[in-house]
């Protein structure tokens, strides 16, 4: 894969103190990994009342066998993202 | 290199620096066509789905035709990105922003199609709280969600070196721009943290897109209904995906060319690719809708023939012909010979397309419920404004997102295309002499392992 460039020269946005823009994007980060948490959640309440019910678990099971496994590895890709750009940002 | 570059990209920031009266125009029909859907809306929302054309036996109608139909059109950012990313397809390179926006925006309106048919959005709660992944509805559900956060991502990440280009380029919407280039600076490890996550998700989105509309499909073939319950709906649902998604990207691709004067961006050998590429699934539709109808005729199980002369001749034969017209006919009239106007004749074949991905939507989704196993009398369906109202909006809806996007953010990869300029011809010319007999390997081309 070749390598991006682009953004060249660093300017301050002005107004926006280095702090709040942090924050925003710690928060955007935050915001995924609650979206994500959520719907893993969901999925885990779906087998637990499945399981209560003896509604067949197996199939709640199953699917959720394959989906968690992908919201997991998409979380991954958007932390990985974050902490890679951030973090070189402020070792900098 | 780079100011020269910069001047020399600089029509792809002017639609987000400058805004002129065609786009407020734009935005002002595309507002008014919203307005007549969420009129309809509300008056369905306020008297119920009896205001619509929807009864026994007939329980879906345009809203899963349009569910149906806009996430077929999603695959047009997994194909035409993810695809030719992977495979290191140069000419990629001005037309994998739009195809990712693409998906982003029909994936909101297309599942935004199901609330609506709901009647009552309130229920959306039981899914929530009561789902049963017995159901292949909630497959659905879970498929289109993971789809959608996929997409999102695989659209921001290759949009943060260009987001950072904003930042420092263009005087407005300067936190925005800051906040979501995440500090972009394009240093080697920036680079490296970019590269690898824009692989995984090329390689990740593509089963996820696949089997988006393999549980699409399984919504219909999972039930044993006539000419719904086939084992091919899977792969043929997908073959239909692509082939509108395709052609949606090809409207978008001219509409912006000529809106925003990116004729040296959008060539027509780009259109001449893609034209090929909508001929083979053209081929291929026609393949699976061939193969999809032979069997069942064959069979000639009673309850099916009923659907299956429901539409060949029946009531609903003017639909089913129209799609064999404009799925099959005239793509093949116009891409067959791309020598001349080039870019006309793929728009037609385009535009021809997405008519006919839409019908070929209906005519699996009405009849077999006009005609079902159960037994029930022969429905008719008849749309009513509502349902007009809500078809006319969502279309709307999604080219005004679209729109708008591009008002914020370059709807062609800036540093792509610099980095076809810069990069892109050198090591397409290493790769070319890998490919040939008795030439020398490049330095850094993988050593052969194995046999």
């Amino acid at each position: 894969m070749p390598s991006p460039s682009g953004g060249g020269d660093v300017r301050r946005a002005p107004g926006a103190s280095d702090r709040t823009v942090r924050v925003i994007q710690w928060a955007m980060a935050g915001l995924a990994v609650l979206f994500i948490g959520g719907i893993i959640t969901w999925i885990t309440h779906l087998i637990r009342t499945a399981w209560r019910l003896g509604d067949v678990p197996s199939a709640s099971i199953g699917i959720s066998l394959v989906a968690i496994p992908v919201f997991l590895t998409l979380l991954g890709v958007i932390l990985y993202v974050f902490v890679g750009l951030l973090g070189d940002r402020s070792e900098r | 290199m780079a100011d020269r570059a910069d001047t020399r990209d600089a029509v792809l920031l002017a639609p987000i620096e400058l805004t002129g009266r065609g786009f407020y125009l734009t935005v002002g029909l595309l507002s008014l066509l919203i307005l007549w859907g969420a009129i309809a809306y509300w008056t369905q929302f306020d008297e119920g789905l009896g205001v619509t054309g929807l009864h026994q036996p007939v329980s879906w109608g345009f809203y899963v035709t349009n569910f149906v139909f806009f996430i077929g059109i999603s695959h047009a950012g997994t194909l035409i990105s993810a695809i030719l990313r992977l495979s290191k397809a140069e000419w990629r390179r001005p037309i994998t922003r739009m195809a990712e926006v693409i998906t982003v925006m029909v994936l909101f309106i297309g599942a935004g199609q199901i609330l609506v048919d709901l009647g009552r959005p309130d229920r959306m709660l039981n899914i929530i709280r009561y789902g049963r992944y017995q159901s292949p509805l909630l497959w659905d559900a879970t498929s289109i969600s993971a789809y959608l956060t996929a997409s999102i991502v695989y659209l921001y990440i290759p949009m943060i070196p260009d987001i950072a280009i904003l930042r420092d380029r263009v005087g407005k919407r300067k936190l925005l721009y800051t906040v979501l280039a995440l500090g972009w600076q394009g240093t080697e490890h920036q680079q490296k943290v970019l590269n690898r996550a824009i692989a995984i998700m090329a390689v990740l989105v593509i089963p996820i897109a696949v089997s988006v509309h393999s549980v699409v499909s399984f919504v219909f073939s999972m039930t044993l209904q006539p000419m719904w319950h086939s084992t091919i709906f899977g792969p043929y649902f997908v073959v239909g995906a692509i082939f509108s998604g395709i052609a949606a990207l090809i409207v978008a691709m001219v509409a912006f060319r000529k809106a925003y004067g990116l004729h040296g961006y959008l060539k027509p050998i780009h259109f001449r690719y893609l034209g090929q590429l909508l001929l083979v699934m053209a081929l291929l539709w026609f393949y699976f809708t061939f193969a999809e109808y032979l069997t069942g005729y064959y069979g000639a199980e009673p309850e099916e023939m009923k659907v299956f002369q429901a539409k060949f001749s029946g009531p609903f034969w003017p639909f089913f012909w129209g799609m064999v017209l404009t799925n099959l006919i005239i793509p093949i009239l116009c891409l067959v010979r791309l020598g001349r106007r080039t870019i006309g004749k793929v728009l037609i074949a385009s535009l021809s397309v997405t008519v006919g991905m839409w019908l070929e939507r209906f005519i699996i989704v009405v009849p077999t419920l006009s005609n079902p196993r159960l037994p029930f009398g022969e429905g008719i369906y008849w749309p009513t404004w509502v349902e007009w109202g809500e078809l006319a909006g969502s279309f709307a809806l999604f080219a005004l997102f679209y729109v708008l996007f591009t008002k914020l953010f370059p709807v062609i990869s800036i540093w792509e295309i610099r980095e076809g300029r810069e990069v892109g011809l050198k090591e397409v010319e290493e790769r070319l002499l890998t490919y040939l007999p008795d030439t020398a390997e490049p330095r850094h081309a993988e050593p052969e392992r194995g046999w």
